[in-house]
């Protein structure tokens, strides 16, 4: 899911790094959001809604919608999409089996 | 407890606009904190692969990309500007006090005045589904795929005609990625129509007045339903039809961000023809508050040359507030800011924007001529389809067959109104005039003119093309635009569009010009039957005959 080639562009990626997603083993880049690491992996439903528990994953990915919201490091509802991919980091997703009272 | 730290200007937000306001604040003296959310600047600019329209004095003609490292670079050189990198502002309270969050600490700044550059959020759209995975803003797909080379998807479904909508799905066919179909809800095509047209020759259908029903799909975008709408936007019945593709990238408008204006109680009211609640503002861009400014998206959702223009207009006012001197040069330099704002505004597609204004009680457009406030040639039929009419291109062609005789010249196919000068900026020859104004349609002197291409490459539209009909008893050449992979070379066959799409004839490339003057839109000449000289305008190299 990464652009290798592209007309206009060049893509300097940083180095590789790991990260955990849910407790597995990913590889992505230096330089490049939480977000953008986990949607080159293949991982597009980040979170469950609260109440439904309807898939959530990107919308916007300037930090304004709220759509992917993750636990990072333990800090939950981190804004994963303007959040820079840190070696080591443990990414989890929010609300899975969780249910809520009213 | 921390200090509180004094300011002359805060500058919110590291976009086009917050860039420009710091350096027009900071060549003259004035000490600027640009405080930018991210970890880097350029707000949106850092996704625009495009080529900019507008004036050359703004870049036109320039990829957004690039004009920003112009701008980061000045930014760099200038030792009156501090920038403050992944530092969010929190909070702005009665006394102007700003709370600034950097590295998990949060810091007090008390600035003397601040231009809020915060620029502006995207619209949402109510359908059944919309909250599944795939289902993406134009610009987020953007930052996907243009910031961190990431695919979002293989077929995509864009909703929205406008700019964003148009210039998104070409990059996104630049990145590899197909586009089912662009679906609009109105009669016609929201954005510039030469970049509908340039989707159009890439076989890309636009569907106005349409609109999307639901999407499909249990984890993640499988599909849409899409239908059609009559004249009072209802759904005509039985339309429905099933698209298949795995995002659907909605681009249904902008909304400006005037939350931590509101925070500081700013009066804002709202206006539809500039997005949503905006702030009330003078002509020099300053709030109801005094010492607060506004520049870009946030203050009206425009292009990002005028947010430039507003940012240089919001920065010097500030430096004429605080500065110690130069007031009556900072004065000319504003009075020209906001001439070269009105200009851009002054066409039809600026219509809006100015009724907008003119909705805050702002008194733009007082030398607006009505003559350019209208288009010049009935383009409805290019509007609804992407297609110009028979009438539009027999408008640009020469009136006498035989002026093709004299050997290659240049085609405009730009129909459309809008400001926008590099093919007049570019041409060596002066063959290619706007009549004296930026709005103007382009027409093309074919005496003066010499067919030697350059104009090919510099058009942000990809709207000029060189033809010679004449080129052997039997074919003729025509130099097309061409910024996809792989690129071709010379002696390639490859298969020859016209400006629907469809498949013409194959065809021969003969010359490539392809180097840093051209910036990576080459201008290819190819070689075809004679029959097609005046419809074919698109072609494609197939993967694979590169061995």
């Amino acid at each position: 899911m990464r652009i290798q080639n592209h007309p206009i562009l060049s893509f300097n990626r940083g180095n590789q790094i790991k990260f955990y997603y849910n407790g597995k083993e990913l590889i992505g880049y230096e330089g490049e959001t939480i977000a953008a690491a986990l949607y080159a992996n293949g991982v597009f439903k980040f979170s469950e809604s609260k109440k439904l528990h309807r898939p959530r994953g990107i919308f916007c990915a300037i930090g304004h919608c709220s759509s992917c919201l993750m636990t990072v490091d333990g800090v939950p509802n981190v804004r994963t999409c303007i959040t820079p991919l840190k070696d080591g980091m443990r990414i989890e997703s929010e609300n899975i089996g969780v249910e809520i009272n009213e | 407890m921390s200090k509180i730290q004094n300011l002359e200007l805060l500058v919110v937000g590291g976009g086009p606009a917050g860039l420009s306001a710091a350096l027009a604040a900071a060549n003259y003296g004035i000490k600027v904190s640009l405080s930018e959310e991210r970890e880097f600047l350029g707000g949106q600019l850092i996704k625009q692969t495009h080529r900019f329209f507008g004036s050359e004095k703004e870049y036109a003609g320039t990829r957004g990309i690039d004009i920003l490292k112009k701008l980061i670079d000045e930014v760099n050189k200038n030792n009156n500007i501090e920038v403050l990198l992944s530092s969010r502002v929190l909070g702005i309270y009665e006394d102007n006090i700003v709370t600034i969050l950097n590295d998990h600490k949060m810091k007090k700044y008390y600035p003397q005045s601040i231009i809020f550059a915060t620029g502006a959020s995207e619209k949402f759209l109510a359908f059944e589904n919309n909250d599944l995975p795939g289902i993406f803003g134009a610009g987020a797909v953007q930052t996907l795929m243009n910031v961190y080379g990431v695919l979002p998807a293989t077929n995509v479904l864009m909703i929205g005609s406008g700019n964003i909508g148009l210039i998104v799905s070409y990059q996104l066919l630049q990145a590899g990625v197909k586009v089912a179909a662009i679906v609009e809800a109105a009669p016609k095509i929201g954005g510039y129509s030469v970049h509908a047209s340039k989707l159009r020759r890439l076989g890309v259908p636009i569907l106005t007045s349409h609109t999307i029903k639901k999407a499909i799909g249990k984890e993640k975008v499988e599909g849409a339903v899409i239908c059609e709408l009559d004249s009072n936007w209802n759904e005509v019945k039985g339309t429905e039809q099933l698209i298949k593709c795995d995002a659907i990238c909605l681009s249904v408008g902008l909304t400006p961000l005037v939350d931590l204006l509101k925070q500081r109680k700013v009066k804002t009211t709202y206006v539809s023809e500039l997005g949503g609640y905006v702030p009330l503002r003078d002509e020099n861009m300053e709030t109801s508050i005094k010492n607060l400014f506004v520049a870009g998206d946030v203050s009206g959702i425009e292009e990002a040359t005028a947010a430039m223009i507003e940012g240089q207009i919001a920065g010097l006012s500030v430096a004429k507030r605080i500065g110690k001197n130069s007031k009556d040069e900072i004065e000319e330099r504003i009075e020209e800011a906001k001439n070269e704002l009105e200009l851009l505004r002054s066409g039809p597609v600026g219509k809006k924007i100015r009724k907008g204004l003119s909705k805050l009680g702002l008194n733009h457009g007082k030398n607006y001529n009505e003559k350019f406030s209208e288009e010049a040639l009935d383009i409805s039929h290019l509007m609804k389809t992407g297609v110009p009419s028979e009438e539009n291109l027999k408008n640009k062609l020469p009136s006498e067959e035989k002026v093709f005789d004299k050997g290659p010249i240049a085609i405009s196919e730009c129909f459309q109104r809008f400001p926008c000068d590099p093919c007049v900026k570019s041409c060596l020859f002066n063959a290619i005039s706007e009549n004296a104004n930026i709005n103007n349609i382009p027409y093309v002197d074919f005496e003066k003119c010499t067919g030697c291409g350059i104009c090919v490459s510099k058009c942000p539209g990809l709207a000029m093309f060189v033809i010679h009909k004449n080129f052997s008893e039997t074919t003729s050449v025509v130099i097309m635009p061409y910024e996809f992979l792989p690129r071709p070379h010379k002696g390639e066959i490859v298969k020859v569009f016209d400006r629907e799409g469809k498949y013409l004839c194959d065809g021969k490339v003969i010359r490539i010009l392809d180097g840093k003057f051209q910036d990576k839109t080459a201008a290819v000449s190819i070689e075809i039957p004679k029959e097609y000289y005046l419809q074919a305008r698109n072609f494609k190299v197939e993967e694979g005959n590169h061995g």
